[in-house]
């Protein structure tokens, strides 16, 4: 077997064993089930007409899907956190880097074993949630699949980044920065539209610049625009500055830049731990 | 008469090896040339090899051969360089100047570690794994054939008697055990070269008996070990040559007979002579009353059989002459406290 999968496979494996992903998902299963009943009501209330119901399932579904996107998040930057720093520190790793193996093998092995769980669980997520409130509510969002994708993307962003960053940190120093480069890089997606919608350059700016930086916010809005059904759209076009509203699809420029980003970062977390002395 | 027949023979053995191996700081070669590749390179070379962190120098212009086949000592005290010299063999680190060969090939070479065996001073396995599953894993990792693993497991869990323990998870495990598989994963895949880094820091004396009953297996067919130690009579018990470094020089590198032998001690019981018939014999070393006694220090061990000859010849009746090797222990203070 090719180096790079043992380590994947190795990796994979003792997040099973560790009861990672069954942790996440039995979480996520309860998290899941209790919005069941708040999308019950939302759905059949007397107080809501039906038109106003159904704006209201799909936006009630972008703010529960930011949740969890937030929660997909922070656990791709968790897991990532103790990979590099945690192994050598403990010397895990010693026996491990003096076989007949490149470093960037075990890097990109760890980064490929972190992301199929993360895939895992981001797929997991979705077809519970989306299940859930089709079969309440009867909505299913125009494009569950690439909702799906971007969510992956957006955890993946940070799981990529923590890897980066393990390479010479220790994991709870790793893990507070993913915390607040995502919530950063929100709020920087959220100065941007306030920008947009008042137009203040200084603040449209300032979204510009994080978009590129860090383009989770960018993923999310990704997200959301496959998440809003036609009727949304149509009645939504005045409130650009709802952080919880995208105008158009990505643009395929900013998708590139995206891919750009994965790699130099990628890269960087090769090179940084090629160069660490163990 | 018979002790003193014992005592000649000792002494005819002694200069035999005493002949034979150079003892000297190793500091000899010219340092800056890249060392030579050739078809039978020596198991290690390095030349002038040197490791700084800030201003501590771990590693001093360190230059040793290793040959093929041979139990390799390296000894010093806490701190002296041994675990950082470890690391530059093995491209865990680079070194700040000098170079090395291993196996022939550049330090840290990836196809050259295939042929190395390592127990890293740390040792630490994957908790959730068990010990077959590590095992199995550094299979694959040398790219093993498939159908040899389950046997190269078995030999190695043996091998280090972890057998009854196989398919328990490591995070379960002593750190002595811990070890033991340390051990296991260095020797799979029959490697040409086993660094082994303290390896029996955690262990108890049944498991440091185990350990030098691995050296020497490993010698005997043929593996060339590289022993990091600060435990002398380890050392003294396998070793065919050994370095000692402090502060990242060598000190003293060669046979643990030549390092030893450059004097002894020999303990005599002597009959029939009056009060102070040593006085004259002093050209022999340094006299000492010890009970019935006398113990003469620094003797050159070629020159026992003549003290004999003169004892025998002042009229004394030799009831016994005890020679006394020096322990690594007591030459390995001698030479650090040399410097
Ligand atoms: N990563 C590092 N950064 C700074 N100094 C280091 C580093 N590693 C080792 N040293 C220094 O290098 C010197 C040699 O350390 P080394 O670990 O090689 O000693 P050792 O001979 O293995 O000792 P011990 O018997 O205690 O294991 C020490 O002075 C140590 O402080
Ligand atoms: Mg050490």
């Amino acid at each position: 077997m090719n180096p790079t999968l043992i380590i994947a496979s190795l990796t994979i494996k003792e997040a099973v064993r560790r009861r990672l992903l069954l942790a996440f998902l039995s979480i996520t299963v309860v998290v899941v089930g209790l919005s069941a009943w708040g999308f019950d009501r939302l759905a059949h209330s007397q107080s809501l007409t039906s038109g106003e119901s159904n704006l209201a399932v799909p936006q009630a579904l972008i703010l529960f899907m930011f949740m969890l996107s937030f929660v997909l998040a922070l656990s791709a930057s968790a897991i990532a956190a103790p990979s590099i720093s945690s192994e050598l520190e403990s010397g895990v790793l010693m026996t491990v880097v003096t076989r007949p193996i490149r470093r960037s093998e075990v890097l990109i092995g760890k980064w490929l074993g972190l992301a199929a769980l993360l895939a895992g669980y981001a797929v997991g997520v979705c077809v519970l949630q989306f299940a859930v409130v089709r079969i309440v509510s009867g909505f299913l969002p125009p494009n569950p699949v690439l909702v799906c994708v971007y969510l992956f993307a957006e955890g993946a962003l940070l799981l990529t980044l923590s890897l980066l960053l393990s390479t010479r940190l220790p994991a709870i120093a790793v893990g507070v920065i993913g915390v607040a480069v995502f919530g950063a890089g929100w709020l920087g997606g959220v100065v941007g539209s306030l920008g947009t919608a008042f137009n203040i350059s200084a603040l449209r700016t300032i979204g510009q610049i994080g978009r590129f930086l860090l383009p989770t916010d960018g993923l999310w809005h990704a997200a959301i625009y496959y998440l809003q059904p036609a009727s949304l759209i149509a009645e939504d076009g005045g409130s650009r500055q709802n952080p919880f509203y995208a105008q158009g699809a990505p643009a395929w420029p900013y998708l590139l830049w995206v891919a750009c980003w994965f790699l130099i970062v990628l890269i960087a977390a090769v090179a940084s731990f090629e160069r660490r002395e163990l | 008469m018979s002790q003193a027949n014992w005592a000649e023979g000792t002494a005819v053995e002694r200069s035999a090896v005493d002949g034979e191996a150079g003892l000297h700081g190793a500091a000899g070669s010219s340092p800056g040339t890249r060392p030579s590749q050739s078809a039978v390179s020596p198991a290690i070379h390095t030349v002038a090899l040197t490791k700084r962190f800030g201003a501590t120098t771990a590693v001093n212009s360190l230059s040793m051969t290793v040959e093929r086949g041979e139990v390799f000592g390296f000894l010093g005290p806490n701190g002296a360089g041994k675990t950082t010299v470890v690391k530059l063999l093995l491209g865990l680190a680079r070194p700040t100047g000098g170079d090395g060969l291993v196996l022939g090939a550049p330090l840290g070479d990836r196809e050259a570690r295939r042929q190395i065996g390592y127990l890293p001073e740390l040792f630490r396995f994957q908790a959730l794994l068990t010990a077959r599953e590590v095992l199995r894993l550094h299979c694959r990792l040398l790219a093993l054939p498939k159908h040899a693993w389950e046997e190269e497991v078995g030999s190695a869990l043996l091998t280090v008697g972890l057998l009854k323990r196989g398919n328990d998870r490591v995070g379960t495990f002593s750190k002595g055990m811990q070890q033991r598989l340390g051990l296991g994963v260095a020797l799979l895949g029959t490697p040409a070269l086993v660094v082994l880094d303290e390896p029996t820091s955690a262990l108890d004396p049944v498991g440091r008996h185990d350990v030098r009953e691995i050296i020497r297996g490993l010698r005997d067919r043929g593996s060339t070990v590289f022993l990091n130690t600060h435990l002398l009579e380890e050392a003294e018990h396998v070793c065919d040559r050994v370095a000692v470094i402090d502060k990242g020089t060598a000190i003293a590198t060669g046979s643990l007979d030549a390092l030893l032998a450059r004097q002894s001690t020999v303990r005599l019981r002597v009959g029939g002579l009056g009060e102070g018939w040593w006085s004259e014999l002093g050209r022999f070393g340094r006299w000492r009353r010890q009970g019935e006694w006398n113990v003469v220090e620094g003797i050159d061990p070629s020159r026992i059989a003549d003290l004999v000859d003169a004892l025998v010849a002042r009229g004394g009746r030799v009831e016994a002459v005890i020679p006394e090797h020096q322990t690594l222990e007591a030459r390995f203070l001698e030479l650090l406290s040399e410097r």
